[in-house]
C-alpha cells in the first residue's frame, strides 16, 4: 500500500485540460483560465521549518522501528542454528581409524590328567599352531590353562573350554549345553617337552580354527565392506566360509533391535478355532527368546484366521509351490507393524503334506525339509508349518503345538542370522559378536555421513539434539570398541546405533537438506522489497535535502561574511 | 437527513428499531444466526462463537477451557456468559447481550459525533465542518450497517471489542482520560491488538482534557495513561488466573494471535500467506507483519497529530486490512467512523470505485468461498484472490480519507489552492 504520509503535497497545475477537477467546476475554470498549459511550472513555495521537522520525524520513526525491532529480530529467527560437532572425530570412525575392531577371543584348557608342565607346553604348541594357521590379526584366539580347581566347570570369562581327558583315540565333540569342547587323546599324545611339534597340538588348533571359521569369515567381510584399513583382513576366503556367508544374510533378516513376531493359525476348514499359543509359547519358545534378548527384544501377537485357502491347492507340496503357497492377497500378514520387522509363523492346518525327498529327484535337498518335512522356511520372512489334524479337532492345547513350535524356533535362529555350525551356546555368543561389530560399523558410517552432510551443506541447520546424539554415539562407541566380544559391548554398540539413526534422521534437519542461498531472495524480495522502497527513497530524500539546507545554510554564512 | 432535529423518541425509536430488526431476524429466521456463526467472514478462531461455547462447556465441567487447543479468547468472557441461562434453551438472552453491546456501541459513537472532535480539535478546525451528519445518522448507519448486524447475529466477540474501543475513544472526547484508558485496557484485554491505539488516544485525551484539571506536561500526562492502561491489564491478568487457575490462557489467546497457529480461511491476508511460508521462515515472516502493522501508529499520529480521531479511524482501517484475524466486525467499525468526516467526502477522489469494489468482494467472497470448500470446483487461491480485492476496496478508503485529511488541513495553509488540482511530490 502506497503511503503518502512522509510525502509532502505540493502544487502542480493540470497537464491538460482533460483532467476535469472534481469539485466545482466554477473554480476549475478559473484555474482553465489562469493558464494555457504552455505556461512554465509554477514552483511551490518552500516548506515551514515545523513541517521539515515533521516530515524527518515521520521518517525517523519508520526507521526506528526497522533498526531497534526489525533488525534484531531478522538476526535472530533467521541465523541457522548450527551445533558443534566433532566432526573430524566422526570422520575418523567412519574410517576406521578411530576404532581397530579387534576381537580377543580367550579360551582356557582343563587337562587335569596332565601335570603343570607338560599342559603348559601342550598350550604352546597349540598356540604356535593356531598362530600359524590364523592371517586375521583382527580375530584371534587366546589359549589359557584354567586352574585345576575350575574342574568339571566351564570359565565363564573364556569363550569356549576344552577338556582334554585321556581316552582311547582322539576324538573331539562339543557339549549341547555349554561352551565346552571335549576332547579325548590317546596316552602317546602328549608332546614331550623337547618336542616342537605334536599332532595332538595341531589337531586343537585345526579343530578351534574349523569352530571360529565361520565366525572369522563374517566378521572379516563386514570389515572389507566397510572402509577398514587392509592390514586388517584376511588374505583368502576357504570356500566353503565364502559360501556360507553368501548364504547367510540372504536368509537372515536385516539386523533391527526389536523384531515383531506374529503367529498365525490358518485352517481351511471351520476348526479348530481356538490355540493355545501363549502357553505354547511360554514353555517352548520363550527360553530361545530369553538368551536372544541382549541383541534383540521382541513383541509378538497371534491371530487366527478360518476358511483360509493358501495360494497353492495341490494335495502334495512340490519345492515349487512352496513359495507360491502364501495367499498374500487375503491372509492379513502386514509387512511390519510399527517400525519392526515382522517375523511371521504360520500353523497351516489342513490335509496338505509336502513331497518328501524320495518323491523328489535325489541331490536337490539342501533347502528342501529333510528332517521336518512339515515346516520350510521362507528367506526373510519367516515360516510355514503344516499341521495334520483331525477333523473334529476343536482347540489345540499347547502339547499339539510342541512341534511347529520347536521348529520355528530353530527357523527364528536362523532368520537372526545365527551360524550354522557349532554348538548353540558357541553360536550365540558368535552372533553376539558378529552383532556387535555389525552395529559398530553401522554407527561409525552412520557418523560418518552426518559428518559429510554437515560439511556439504552449510546452510542445514544442525538442532542440539543432534550435537547431543553424536557426542552419546561417539562416547557408546568407543565403550562399545574398547570391551568388543563382551556382552557390555553388544549393549553399547546397539545404544550407539540407535543414537546415530536418530540423529541422523533428525526431523527438523530433513526438511532442510536443500535450500540454496538463491531461494533467500525468492522469500524475502516479493514482500520487503516494496516495503523496502518507498523506506529507503525516503532516506535517501531526505538525506539529500539535508545537505543541501547545510550547504545552503554555509553560502548564507558565506555571504554575509563578504558584505 | 441532516439538521433533523433528534428528540428523545426518535432515539428511542432508533434504538428500539436497531433491537426489533435482529431480534425479529433471530425470531423468524431461526436457522440464519447459526448458517452466520460458522461464516469465515464473521467468525475467525479468536471471536467465533462456537469456540466460546466449547471453551464454556470445558469451564463449566472444570476443565482447562484451554485443554482442547480450541477456545481462544479472553477467560473473562467464560464466567460472564455462564451467568447467562442456557444458551440451548434459552437463546434470546445471549441475543439480547449481544443487542445491547451494539446498542452501547452506538451510544458511544453518537457521543463522538456529539463532540465535534472530527470537524474541530484541539489544534485543528476545519473550515467545513458546518457540513456533517447528525448523530442519529451515523448511529443509524452503524446500527443498520448489515455488516454489523450481521455480526451481530453471527454473536462473534469482537462485538465487545468493538463497544470497548468506542467507549474509549467516546471517553476521550469528553475529557474523561481515565475512563477512557480503561475502554481502552478492556478492549486490548479481548483482542490486544487494539493496545497499538494507546499513542492516538493517549494525544486525543491530552487535547481534550477539562480545562479545571488539565495536566500540562504531555510527558507526564501520557505516563499516567500508561500507567492506568497497565494497571488494569494487570488487574484483568489476575481476575483470569483467578478464573482459569493457571496462566495457560496467554499462549492460548495472545499467543495464538501473535504466532498465527490457527491457520483457519478468514478474510486477511495472512493465513495464505503462511500457509505456503517455508517453516524455517516462519518466525522472521510472523514478526515482519506484526512490525508492518504497528509502523503505521508513529507514522500517523505524527503527521496528523492535529487530529488524534483522524489518527485512530486510519488506524482501525488499517487493522481491518492487516491484522491476523480479521472479519467483518472490524470493517463494520471503521465504516462507523468513517462518516465523521462527512465535511471532507467532497475531498475524495475514488468514493465510486472504492464502494464499487467492496461491494463486488462482499458478494463475491461468499460465493468464492462456497466455490471452494463446498462445491470444490475452485481451490483456495480462488477465495484468496477476493480477500486481497477486500483488502485492496479497504485500503483504497483508508488512502482516499487521509488523501482529504491531508488537503483538508493544507487548504487551511494554502487558502488560494482550494479547488485545484493537487499531485503528490
Amino acid at each position: 500500500m502506497g503511503n503518502p504520509l512522509a510525502l509532502a503535497m505540493s502544487t502542480q497545475q493540470p497537464p491538460d485540460n482533460g483532467a476535469a477537477n472534481l469539485e466545482s467546476s466554477s473554480t476549475s475554470a478559473i484555474t482553465l483560465s489562469n493558464n494555457d498549459g504552455v505556461q512554465g511550472k509554477k514552483q511551490p513555495p518552500p516548506e515551514k521549518p515545523s513541517d521539515i521537522r515533521r516530515r524527518s520525524h515521520i521518517i525517523l520513526s519508520f526507521w526506528l522501528i526497522v533498526l531497534c525491532l526489525g533488525l534484531p529480530i531478522w538476526w535472530k529467527t533467521t541465523t541457522i542454528y548450527r551445533a558443534d560437532l566433532p566432526l573430524q572425530e566422526m570422520l575418523d570412525w567412519s574410517d576406521g581409524k578411530a576404532c581397530r575392531p579387534v576381537f580377543p577371543l580367550h579360551i582356557s584348557i582343563q587337562a587335569n590328567a596332565l601335570q603343570e608342565h607338560e599342559a603348559q607346553n601342550l598350550l604352546r604348541l597349540t598356540q604356535h599352531a593356531l598362530d600359524d594357521l590364523n592371517d586375521f590379526s583382527g580375530h584371534h584366539l587366546r589359549l589359557q590353562l584354567a586352574p585345576p580347581s575350575a574342574a568339571g566347570h566351564y570359565d565363564r570369562d573364556s569363550v569356549l573350554t576344552i577338556r582334554l581327558a585321556p581316552g582311547e583315540t582322539t576324538t573331539a565333540k562339543f557339549d549341547p549345553h555349554e561352551p565346552v569342547l571335549d576332547i579325548t587323546y590317546p596316552s602317546n599324545g602328549i608332546p614331550s617337552p623337547t618336542s616342537s611339534s605334536s599332532p595332538l597340538a595341531t589337531y586343537v588348533a585345526g579343530q578351534l580354527r574349523s569352530a571360529f571359521a565361520e565366525e572369522q569369515a563374517a566378521i572379516s567381510s563386514l570389515l572389507s565392506a566397510n572402509s577398514i584399513p587392509s592390514d586388517h583382513r584376511p588374505q583368502g576366503f576357504s570356500p566353503d566360509a565364502s559360501d556360507a556367508l553368501s548364504k547367510r544374510p540372504a536368509r537372515s533378516l536385516r539386523y533391527a533391535p526389536t523384531y515383531h513376531l506374529t503367529f498365525s493359525l490358518f485352517t481351511s476348514g471351520p476348526l479348530p478355532s481356538s490355540w493355545d499359543i501363549e502357553g505354547a509359547i511360554d514353555q517352548y519358545m520363550k527360553p530361545v527368546l530369553d538368551i536372544l534378548s541382549p541383541i534383540h527384544n521382541f513383541t509378538i501377537d497371534t491371530q487366527v484366521q478360518l476358511y483360509a485357502t493358501p495360494g497353492v491347492q495341490n494335495e502334495v507340496l512340490n519345492k515349487e509351490d512352496l513359495s507360491s503357497f502364501i495367499n498374500a492377497a487375503e491372509w492379513p500378514l502386514s509387512p511390519s507393524i510399527g517400525g519392526a520387522p515382522t517375523i511371521n509363523f504360520i500353523v497351516f492346518v489342513g490335509n496338505q503334506t509336502i513331497a518328501t525327498l524320495s518323491q523328489q529327484s535325489p541331490g536337490e535337498g539342501d533347502d528342501a525339509p529333510a528332517s521336518a518335512s512339515h515346516s520350510w522356511l521362507i528367506p526373510q520372512w519367516g515360516t510355514v508349518y503344516l499341521l495334520p489334524l483331525p477333523h473334529d479337532t476343536t482347540h489345540l492345547p499347547a502339547s499339539a503345538l510342541k512341534q511347529p513350535l520347536l521348529a520355528f524356533t530353530s527357523h527364528l535362529l536362523s532368520l537372526t542370522g545365527i551360524p550354522q555350525s557349532g554348538s548353540l551356546p558357541l553360536r550365540l555368543s558368535t552372533l553376539a559378536r558378529i552383532r556387535s561389530a555389525d552395529l559398530l560399523l553401522r554407527a561409525s558410517s552412520t557418523l560418518g555421513s552426518l559428518a559429510r552432510l554437515a560439511l556439504a551443506l552449510p546452510s542445514i541447520s544442525i538442532p542440539r539434539s543432534v550435537a547431543d546424539g553424536v557426542a552419546k554415539t561417539i562416547k557408546h562407541l568407543r565403550l562399545a570398541c574398547e570391551s568388543l566380544g563382551e556382552p557390555e559391548g553388544l549393549a553399547h554398540a546397539r545404544i550407539a546405533e540407535a543414537e546415530a539413526e536418530r540423529a541422523f534422521f533428525e526431523k527438523s534437519m530433513v526438511g532442510q537438506l536443500y535450500f540454496p542461498d538463491e531461494h533467500k531472495i525468492a522469500v524475502y524480495l516479493p514482500l520487503l522489497g516494496p516495503v523496502a522502497v518507498p523506506l529507503v527513497m525516503g532516506l535517501i530524500n531526505e538525506l539529500k535535502a539535508w545537505r543541501k539546507r547545510r550547504w545552503e545554510a554555509a553560502e548564507a554564512g558565506k555571504g554575509k561574511k563578504m558584505e | 437527513m441532516d439538521g433533523a432535529k433528534v428528540t428523545p423518541g426518535r432515539t428511542a425509536g432508533l434504538y428500539a428499531g436497531a433491537a426489533v430488526l435482529r431480534l425479529a431476524i433471530c425470531t423468524l429466521l431461526p436457522q440464519l444466526p447459526d448458517l452466520l456463526t460458522g461464516r469465515v467472514e464473521i467468525s475467525t478462531p479468536v471471536t467465533s462463537f462456537k469456540r466460546l461455547q466449547e471453551g464454556l462447556f470445558l469451564y463449566n465441567h472444570n476443565v482447562s477451557p484451554y485443554d482442547g487447543g480450541v477456545y481462544h479468547q479472553a477467560p473473562l468472557f467464560l464466567p460472564l456468559f455462564s451467568l447467562l441461562p442456557d444458551f440451548s434453551s434459552l437463546p434470546i438472552f445471549t441475543y439480547l447481550l449481544y443487542i445491547a453491546a451494539d446498542l452501547l456501541s452506538a451510544r458511544a459513537l453518537w457521543r463522538i459525533v456529539d463532540s465535534g472532535e472530527a470537524g474541530s480539535s484541539a489544534l485543528f478546525t476545519s473550515p467545513r465542518r458546518e457540513k456533517r451528519w447528525s448523530g442519529f445518522t451515523i448511529a443509524a448507519l452503524f446500527l443498520f450497517n448489515p455488516f454489523t448486524v450481521a455480526t451481530c447475529l453471527g454473536r462473534s466477540t469482537s462485538v465487545f471489542t468493538t463497544c470497548a474501543i468506542l467507549h474509549a475513544i467516546a471517553k476521550a472526547v469528553s475529557g474523561a482520560p481515565f475512563g477512557a484508558m480503561v475502554a481502552l485496557s478492556f478492549a486490548s484485554y479481548l483482542s490486544m491488538y487494539p493496545l497499538l491505539l494507546l499513542p492516538p488516544l493517549v494525544l486525543l485525551s491530552y487535547d481534550r482534557q477539562r480545562p479545571e484539571r488539565a495536566t500540562k506536561s504531555a510527558l507526564k500526562f501520557a505516563a499516567t495513561c500508561v500507567f492506568v492502561v497497565a494497571g488494569v491489564l494487570a488487574v484483568l491478568f489476575q481476575m483470569s488466573y483467578l478464573v482459569t487457575g493457571s496462566w495457560e490462557f496467554l499462549p492460548s489467546t495472545y499467543g495464538v494471535q501473535l504466532t498465527l497457529s490457527d491457520l483457519t480461511p478468514n478474510v486477511g491476508l495472512w493465513w495464505y500467506f503462511f500457509v505456503e511460508m517455508f517453516d524455517s521462515f516462519r518466525s522472521f515472516f510472523l514478526a515482519v507483519f506484526w512490525l508492518h502493522l504497528a509502523s503505521y501508529v508513529g507514522g500517523l499520529t505524527i503527521r496528523i497529530r492535529r487530529q488524534p480521531l483522524v489518527v485512530l479511524t486510519l488506524l482501525l482501517g488499517i487493522f481491518g486490512i492487516f491484522k491476523p484475524y480479521p472479519s467483518i466486525s472490524d470493517t463494520s467499525l471503521f465504516l462507523a467512523l468513517v462518516p465523521l468526516y462527512r465535511h471532507v467526502f467532497p475531498l475524495m477522489r475514488y468514493t465510486f470505485v472504492i464502494a464499487a469494489v467492496i461491494l463486488y468482494a462482499t458478494f463475491l467472497g461468499p460465493a468464492f468461498y462456497h466455490l471452494w470448500i463446498y462445491a470444490g470446483s475452485g481451490n483456495a487461491n480462488f477465495f484468496y484472490a477476493i480477500t486481497l480485492v477486500w483488502g485492496l476496496g479497504q485500503s483504497l478508503l483508508v488512502c482516499d480519507l487521509m488523501f482529504a485529511v491531508l488537503r483538508d488541513e493544507w487548504e487551511v495553509e494554502r487558502p488560494e489552492m482550494v479547488g485545484k488540482e493537487i499531485r503528490q511530490i
